[in-house]
């Protein structure tokens, strides 16, 4: 493997390969319960909530706020050369689920920043939701 | 809810002995070679002999088996092994499994230990990921790995981050934590950090690693081992060294902690309160002690955020009240509560947890280099991410 390279995710996970596969779509989602609407991520297949084993792949807008980041300054993997910044979002209509995303450089960021979603290609047929600021 | 009065451990155990080796950043040894010094020097502390061990309870990131050790110590029988962890959960629950195997009768002498070539060897620190592919198999690694959310101090930096957008918590306030830990080791000559001193100054004019942690706010890399020895508190009492009564031990998790072992914790609803605070709870009511009872506090430190965030959930200050907590010296030796005496992961060495209960139990036995005059309590927590342990050491009166 080239080791210089951003690390790919597995994408045919049992549990989590459906949010990999709706990426390829550019479609954003969360697993949700069919029975009672409990979203359960990262993605499980037992609600525990109401005890159901059904789920389903629930699309949401992409949009969210910044609830908090790191800018990176010390590299200890070759694929993510400093400074980076690692952001930390609250999905708008998916409550209580946030998500991870990564930007090159420093960035000015602040409290509840509108933030989107992007989605890359990040090699190998594999499409990544990323994150950036709304504007 | 169980009645505790079902599982009593209340002061019926104690550490009876305490070993460890040399801190440093190249051992030269094997992680057996360090576990088995350590180990034979908290049985000889312990006034025993290897045949006297007939219980191993090992962290689960250890390299070292209990199987290997009944070998290199030359135990003559091992009628209880077990692991605890995650990793640096581990060391108070190692102990509180130590207690259940002596007051069940399952073993009568049971040893305790952490070993590893943390800097020499493999580096907690660095991203060790060599798969073409990364996650699956409920690792959840897949949501964080390829966003560059590699270590762990890169998720207390987004912790860290958190805590000042919420309460206010200033750089300062952490800095606070790194010097009196330093200030710890300039007194502790076995500390790695021994022989350099640390300022306010030096600390901000150190290089940021994840932002708003910087070099002082990550604790170091050691090779090294600490073991312990845990008995009956009858049998301690035959020990040459007083007895560290163990007045209780807990582990604990937080309601839906969310899975895996350590990234996924970024995306509970609130990263600025960890596992410590339902462990607290529960160690506090097992202990019949609240914080107040508390005279000296060995806390998990693996940066200095985590130190902040566990006084909170300790009940030493109020949530978000941790920064003042520490800025006002409260943490310092003869503050309200001295913390992490030894040095700490920060000054002393990053035993993964084991060396804060040695410095515990040199607390209670009055032979720390950093003495807290008339500690009777000493609390240790191993309380980082979810889930958590923590026990108390108490004097025998």
């Amino acid at each position: 493997m080239d080791r210089s390279a951003p690390l790919l995710p597995v994408d045919d996970d049992r549990d989590t390969g459906g949010f990999f596969e709706a990426a390829r779509r550019r479609e954003l989602v969360v697993r949700a319960c069919s029975s009672c609407g409990t979203i359960l991520h990262v993605p499980r297949a037992h609600c525990h909530t109401c005890g159901s084993w059904e789920g389903e792949w629930r699309r949401v807008r992409g949009t969210g706020a910044l609830h908090s980041w790191t800018v990176v300054d010390h590299q200890v993997h070759p694929g993510y050369p400093v400074p980076y910044t690692i952001v930390l979002v609250d999905v708008d209509d998916a409550p209580g689920v946030r998500m991870v995303g990564h930007l090159p450089g420093s960035l000015d960021l602040r409290d509840g920043l509108p933030m989107r979603v992007r989605f890359d290609e990040v090699g190998d047929g594999v499409v990544l939701p990323q994150w950036e600021p709304a504007d | 809810m169980r009645d505790d009065e079902t599982f009593h451990h209340r002061d019926r155990c104690a550490i009876s002995g305490i070993g460890w080796t040399d801190f440093s950043r190249d051992s030269g040894r094997s992680d057996l070679t360090l576990a088995t010094q350590a180990s034979l020097t908290a049985i000889a502390d312990a006034g025993l002999a290897p045949a006297h061990i007939d219980g191993i309870v090992r962290c689960d990131m250890d390299l070292v088996r209990p199987n290997d050790l009944v070998d290199a110590l030359g135990l003559t029988r091992l009628d209880y092994f077990g692991d605890a962890g995650p990793g640096g959960v581990a060391p108070c629950g190692q102990v509180a499994q130590a207690v259940a195997a002596v007051i069940s009768g399952q073993a009568t002498n049971v040893l305790v230990y952490r070993s590893l070539n943390g800097r020499s060897g493999r580096r907690y620190g660095l991203s060790s990921v060599t798969a073409a592919r990364v996650g699956g198999n409920g690792t959840y690694d897949e949501f964080f790995l390829p966003y560059g959310l590699l270590t762990p101090g890169q998720i207390f930096g987004l912790i860290a981050q958190r805590h000042m957008i919420e309460f206010g918590t200033t750089e300062k306030d952490l800095g606070a934590i790194a010097i009196a830990c330093r200030n710890r080791a300039n007194a502790n000559p076995q500390a790695q950090m021994h022989d350099r001193t640390l300022t306010m100054d030096d600390y901000l004019a150190a290089r940021m690693i994840a932002r708003p942690l910087r070099l002082f706010d990550f604790c170091l890399e050691t090779d090294g081992a600490a073991a312990l020895v845990v008995t009956s508190t009858e049998r301690a009492h035959d020990a040459p060294n007083p007895p560290a009564l163990i007045r209780a031990v807990a582990q604990g998790s937080l309601p839906h902690p969310q899975p895996g072992i350590q990234f996924p914790v970024v995306l509970r609803d609130r990263i600025t309160t960890l596992p410590a605070k339902p462990t607290a709870e529960t160690l506090y009511r097992r202990a019949g002690l609240g914080p107040s009872d508390i005279d000296v506090a060995q806390l998990y430190d693996c940066f200095t955020i985590t130190v902040l965030l566990q006084l909170e959930d300790f009940g030493f200050c109020a949530k978000g009240d941790g920064g003042a907590f520490v800025s006002s010296g409260a943490i310092e030796l003869g503050g309200t509560l001295p913390i992490n005496t030894g040095g700490g992961h920060l000054s002393e060495g990053y035993i993964h947890g084991m060396n804060h209960i040695v410095e515990g139990v040199r607390q209670i036995r009055g032979t720390s280099s950093n003495q807290v005059e008339g500690a009777e309590t000493c609390l240790v927590t191993n309380t980082p991410l979810p889930p958590g342990s923590a026990l108390i050491l108490r004097r025998d009166s």
